[in-house]
């Protein structure tokens, strides 16, 4: 089981589209940095098969004013969350 | 856990330096030991001793030096990277004739070999990218 | 490192424009260099990287022809192209200047999952 980080917003890059290619179906999600951008709708719904798997890193949420309005289904984590998600998964794969 | 971060943005002008330094703290606090930090691409601009930073914001090369001194981090720079972009320690100033140099201790220039050992050898690796 | 793991390093940036391609290809070099066994695969804008009849860059790069001629050298043969991404770009596999055998689809997931270390570029 893997995690994969994003750190694009999924309008501006092709790339959320090759992490969805590239996840395997126990596979986990973390929108950082600008992938934050991918957590609130419409843009969530690229990533809305990934239910239970797809998170979102608070602070770069809190930062870009995104707190309130990231989806529900989303988890948002904290830094120790994220060092929890590395912990959990054998390895990350890091897509920019 | 033994963990290794690949930092590949340069500082001041993407995230990735300032969510590699949370990202470290956060290991540290979670009881992991922390045992190498390997800087390429842009990343090698972290290395820089002469970033001189309004006082107002963060100084991230000062952040790194107390992550390197508190938990006995290696930082190291990818010598290929570094030397291309000018960053430069003061043996390899020495031998391309240069006048000065910027990188110093404990920032260390290494071979890209420890990349591929650091994956190998650690726990986990994770990269930050500009 | 005597047990040698299988390193996948995933090329994405076209060439030319950024150093991403140069970079990911020389820590492939170097894994191929201390005895691992490396997987290539070239995915998104990554596979113009073999697109046929390119020149050196006009600033003086050296384009990217030079740098896959190292790959032999080193014995990394297990060189892969995405499908999806060539499909995309109006490739075909035939018309690349260097032989990679063809990534499926559905492909992608089992080749991260198998491998021991991901470099991503």
């Amino acid at each position: 089981m893997l995690l994969h980080l994003l750190n694009r917003s999924p309008a501006s890059s092709g790339v959320a589209h090759d992490v969805l290619r590239a996840m395997g179906p126990d596979d986990r999600l973390l929108l950082i940095e600008s992938g934050v951008y991918g957590a609130v709708g419409p843009q969530a719904t690229l990533f809305s098969a990934l239910h239970g798997r797809c998170f979102a890193l608070a602070d770069d949420l809190a930062s870009r004013g995104l707190s309130e309005c990231c989806a529900d289904w989303i988890t948002v984590l904290d830094m120790q969350g994220f060092v929890m998600l590395t912990e959990e998964t054998q390895r990350t794969v890091s897509w920019f | 856990m033994r963990y290794g971060l690949v930092v590949m943005g340069g500082p001041y002008s993407h995230q990735a330096s300032h969510s590699a330094l949370r990202f470290a703290q956060a290991v540290v606090d979670r009881g992991h030991r922390l045992e190498t930090v390997f800087f390429y691409h842009d990343g090698v601009y972290n290395a820089s001793r002469l970033s001189a930073p309004p006082q107002d914001e963060p100084h991230l090369g000062d952040a790194w030096l107390r992550l390197a001194e508190s938990q006995g981090t290696e930082l190291l720079v990818c010598v290929a990277a570094a030397l291309r972009r000018g960053m430069i320690d003061e043996r390899e100033a020495r031998r391309h004739g240069k006048p000065a140099y910027n990188v110093e201790p404990p920032f260390e220039l290494a071979g890209l070999g420890q990349l591929v050992e650091a994956g190998m050898t650690h726990d986990r690796l994770v990269t930050f990218s500009p | 490192m005597d047990n040698p793991q299988t390193i996948l390093v995933m090329l994405r940036h076209a060439p030319h424009d950024s150093s991403w391609l140069r970079e990911g290809l020389d820590v492939a070099l170097v894994a191929a260099a201390l005895g691992q066994d490396v997987t290539l695969l070239f995915l998104g804008d990554g596979v113009e990287a073999l697109r046929d009849g390119q020149q050196a860059g006009p600033l003086g790069q050296k384009g990217s022809h030079a740098t896959l001629d190292m790959l032999a050298m080193y014995d990394i043969d297990d060189i892969r192209v995405d499908l999806e991404s060539l499909t995309r770009r109006g490739l075909t596999v035939e018309q690349l200047n260097w032989p990679a055998a063809l990534l499926s689809n559905d492909a992608l997931p089992g080749l991260l999952a198998a491998s021991a270390s991901v470099f991503n570029f």
